[in-house]
């Protein structure tokens, strides 16, 4: 008996082996005999805390996260969008939203906006797939600490934890993304397992289409193993579950009437042409002027850590078998950057930071266990001097060199209420502008604001709506000189250019500011004096 | 929300627990490749211990047919086991081929004839269970093929395991016969290769009425079979299940004995609503009812219904999407309807690997017609079993529980060939 427990049992007496004292032993006992469990608990739990500090304050709201957030509210309320829903994305994502937002809407989260509510419904996301990142990396055989480290990355990485905090179909694509890799990879290959991979990943696709590109990916994690009594069983299943469920997509538009092109209703073969062919284009990747360049730059500004270690990290994880889907999921997502000039949409890169950081997690672990071997080679005797070498240059070479870079922008991210002003502008234009003059608002604060005395999408408009939905003009004859007001937020000028908006572009050059917040104005249009048109 | 989609709803969700559920037994046994182990028989069947009185029940068989039967027990590898022929004092044909074939193998085969007013299945086993003397009883049906290392490995798995009853494997092998046929080998496949494990893990298990071994005492102790029970099977497995005796179920495509599918459309349905009737049977007998827990009742309520309301989630389904459709609900309502297609079709999916492998355990060459055939011949065969459920079900209001035997021409034993050439 060691003098800790016969000092225990001097305090505690009373404690019975059979009491509820000895369960509680037991339960802990038990606990700690399952490291995972602790481990994912204490990432819940950091994750949970990093994903919602500071929350609303940064970064700004944008255009996309307002148009989902609306959206998902319109969902909880009986239908897909406040305005025509024309197929641009399956609906699942924000029916997803809908479903999550309700608590953080009941509880009046920050200061009380739906955007808010959406914000903390997407951090749920946000924080199962850090976990999930863990818990695949642990299925390839990453030991723990390596699989921490995995962990560790992704919610630090300042790119990942930006873009984490938006509310984008990206964020909820990549957790069942990472579901269905965490299932194909199941270490009993239950047919169960494979299944579920299947549906897990069809609701990916559900969340945002462009998830589907890692499907191949998927594939080689399923099938590139040792093969396995009822490997055919499973290939069937998984197709099987997974595209029947991805079909309830286009069985929802022919319901609706919706699913080929025709005349004076839109459809899910238009939406798709848009969206895969017409969409004007980002350019090439080799272009240095191209939007595509822009953007890809942009990434690797803002974490180089994580976008180019995690491409090298994935090269290395070519050596070993049970990672080698790793660089195939990298490589697949990679292909519409590279290989088209299709549009490229900003958020696009969300889909692969997981699986960078898993791949620099699996790659970590490899060096371990390499340069382990190498060293009991070359210095048999060397026990602990070894392994604690290895330990110390990994984690100098992993874990430091980008903290010194990530600090200042997850700080930033923290700290700072980079939406103050889109409140304040938001409360002024509900207290001072009449509710029955037509405003056009950008779409960040749409929801919002219609919320705040509004209740008409066709007399608070969003910017687009005016030359892009054909309804505008049956709502207003007149066309832009039915506008009343505009409020600009930083976004407004250049969507008028980017998208050849003219009723929009006319209206907005025949205002002026009446108020200003930051970057924020509201702006009056001026319009011809009736003595003109006499 | 109007009531109607309220309802709507909750119709689809119980068949997509249902068509869930069908997948879940359907798939069990391919769960995950450890469970496919387990549900073999043990490795080495090594030395035997157990001696062996085999049943065969005749009634109006032609002479080909019981012969070639008892030729494969005849042949069994096992050293000690008695054949009893159980006919029927009205079926004097019969009764003059058993008696001609024991004849001919005094040492073996012995007749018993049961002289009761009403004839059956469990009037003539219990009659022929008077005369058995070896430890373990089994029963083979007169138009089965047994394999010859059958009663070898089936003493192993009783010695192994301590089992009270082991139920073998049949698998019917006429595949090629008729649209339906196909359907029905694949149903007897999944049956003895997965659901029935499923049932055996939950502890509640209908026993089927043929290549089923129990040990004799525990047959005299209990009363033999139910004489009043058209599943007179599945009720000897209620009655063991719900005494707390260990079943045992095994499966190895070499050990199943191969039997033929109805010849017609309507001999299926017949033999369906017999067992539809005969499950309602027992139900309505209700010995699950003295099983201690509500979990364990729950699961014989389950084991004892999930058939009929399978065949007729075939007919459900569509009856609800159509309804959805036509009757102008709101767009989510139209879609929770179609989940349960969702299941259904995937179920079929898997079938096809099912149909596969049923080819490569028993040396059939499955070709792509067979499989166009599987797909397409499964909103018809649903609609059968549908109607057998409803036929059982109005039939047992009625109190009809008259005797509907399934006629045997022997095409079973043309699908031998293929096995002697594997």
């Amino acid at each position: 008996m060691t003098a800790a427990t016969r000092a225990f049992e001097v305090e505690a007496p009373v404690a019975e082996a059979s009491g509820p004292g000895a369960r509680v032993r037991q339960a802990i006992e038990r606990l700690l005999a399952a490291p995972d469990v602790i481990t994912v608990t204490a990432i819940v739990l950091a994750a949970t805390v990093i994903c919602l500090w500071n929350l609303n304050g940064a970064p700004e709201f944008q255009d996309d996260e307002g148009t989902y957030a609306a959206q998902a509210v319109s969902v909880q309320r009986g239908d897909l969008a406040p305005y025509t829903y024309w197929y641009d994305h399956p609906p699942f994502g924000w029916v997803q939203l809908a479903a999550l937002a309700w608590l953080p809407q009941l509880l009046e989260v920050g200061r009380g906006t739906d955007v808010e509510a959406m914000r903390v419904a997407m951090a749920a996301f946000s924080v199962a797939t850090c976990v999930l990142v863990y818990l695949v990396c642990r299925r390839v055989g990453a030991r723990l600490p390596f699989s921490v480290l995995a962990a560790g990355v992704y919610l630090l990485s300042p790119l990942s934890l930006e873009l984490g905090r938006q509310v984008y179909l990206d964020g909820i694509a990549t957790t069942w993304l990472l579901v269905a890799f965490w299932l194909a990879l199941s270490p009993q290959r239950a047919l169960w397992h494979h299944i579920s991979a299947g549906v897990a990943f069809a609701i990916a696709v559900l969340s945002k289409i462009t998830a589907a590109v890692l499907g191949p990916a998927l594939l080689v994690a399923l099938l590139d193993r040792t093969t396995w009594r009822g490997r055919e069983f499973s290939i069937v299943g998984f197709l099987a579950l997974g595209g029947l469920t991805i079909a309830v997509y286009p069985l929802m538009a022919l319901l609706r009437g919706e699913l080929i092109s025709g005349p004076g209703h839109v459809s899910l073969q238009d939406a798709m042409g848009y969206q895969f062919v017409s969409r004007s284009g980002s350019g090439w990747i080799w272009d240095a002027g191209s939007h595509r360049f822009d953007l890809a730059s942009s990434w690797i500004g803002i974490d180089p850590y994580l976008a180019v270690g995690g491409v090298f990290a994935g090269l290395v994880c070519l050596v070993a078998r049970r990672t080698r889907w790793i660089p195939v999921a990298i490589a697949c997502w990679a292909m519409p950057v590279v290989a088209s000039q299709g549009y490229l949409p900003a958020m696009y890169v969300q889909g692969v930071l997981p699986f960078m950081a898993i791949a620099i997690g699996a790659t970590a672990d490899l060096t371990w266990h390499g340069l382990h071997r190498a060293i009991r080679m070359v210095a048999p005797g060397a026990r602990i001097a070894g392994p604690a070498l290895v330990a110390a240059l990994i984690t100098t070479a992993v874990v430091l060199i980008p903290v010194s870079n990530w600090v200042e922008r997850d700080t930033r991210l923290m700290t700072r209420d980079l939406n103050a002003d889109w409140h304040r502008t938001l409360e002024w234009a509900a207290a001072n502008i009449p509710h029955d003059e037509v405003t056009l608002v950008p779409y960040s604060m749409w929801h919002d604001l219609n919320e705040r005395g509004w209740n008409d999408p066709w007399t608070l408009v969003v910017l687009e709506k005016v030359d892009l939905d054909s309804r505008f003009e049956l709502e207003h004859p007149d066309g832009w000189v039915a506008i009343d007001w505009i409020i600009e937020g930083p976004t407004v000028r250049r969507n008028i250019e980017n998208l050849d908006l003219e009723e929009a572009g006319r209206a907005y050059a025949d205002s002026e500011v009446v108020q200003s917040f930051g970057d924020w104005n509201v702006r009056r249009v001026i319009h011809p004096a009736p003595i003109d048109i006499e | 929300m109007p009531i109607a989609s309220l309802l709507l709803i909750a119709f689809s969700i119980v068949l997509l627990a249902l068509s869930a559920s069908t997948l879940y037994v359907a798939t069990y046994a391919w769960w995950d490749p450890k469970r496919r182990d387990r549900t073999g028989y043990p490795a080495d069947p090594g030395s035997t211990g157990l001696s062996f009185s085999l049943i065969m029940p005749c009634r109006k068989e032609p002479e080909t047919v019981m012969r070639a039967t008892l030729d494969g027990l005849r042949a069994q590898t096992h050293p000690d086991f008695e054949i009893i022929v159980s006919v029927g004092h009205d079926d004097p044909e019969t009764v003059a081929v058993a008696e001609r074939l024991a004849a001919e193998h005094p040492d073996r085969v012995r007749v018993s004839i049961d002289r009761s007013e009403a004839k059956n299945k469990p009037r003539q086993l219990n009659t022929a269970l008077a005369d058995c003397t070896k430890d373990v009883v089994g029963v083979f049906d007169a138009e089965s093929i047994a394999a010859p290392a059958l009663l070898a490995n089936i003493d192993a798995s009783f010695r192994a395991t301590g089992a009270d009853a082991v139920q073998g494997a049949v698998q019917l092998v006429n595949y090629r016969d008729s649209w339906f046929a196909l359907r029905n080998c694949l149903e007897y496949f999944v049956w003895f290769r997965s659901r029935l494990h499923a049932h055996a893990q939950l502890g509640f298990i209908p026993l089927g009425g043929n290549t089923v071994f129990v040990r004799r005492h525990l047959l005299d102790a209990i009363g033999g079979w139910d004489e009043g029970c058209l599943a007179e099977d599945c009720e000897l497995g209620v009655r063991l299940s719900t005494e707390g005796h260990k079943i045992v179920v095994a499966y190895s495509p070499e050990l199943v004995t191969r039997e033929e599918a109805p010849d017609s459309v309507a001999a299926l349905v017949r033999q369906r609503t017999r067992w539809s009737l005969g499950f309602m049977q027992v139900y309505a007998k209700g010995v699950w009812r003295r099983l201690a827990t509500v979990r364990e009742r729950l699961t014989a309520r389950w084991t004892l219904t999930q058939q009929h309301f399978m065949a007729l989630t075939g007919i459900a389904i569509p009856v609800s999407i159509g309804l959805a459709i036509w009757g102008d609900f709101p767009l989510p309502v139209t879609l929770i309807a179609f989940l349960p297609l969702i299941t259904t079709l995937g179920t079929v999916a898997i079938e096809a690997c099912m149909l596969r492998e049923f080819g490569r355990d028993h040396g059939f060459a499955i070709s792509t017609r067979d499989y166009v055939r599987l797909v397409l011949s499964t909103p018809v065969y649903q609609a059968l079993l549908a109607v057998a459920a409803v036929r059982a079900y109005v039939k047992f209001r009625l109190g009809d529980f008259r005797w509907e035997k399934t006629d045997h021409s022997g095409s079973h034993l043309g699908y031998l060939g293929a096995e002697a050439a594997r």
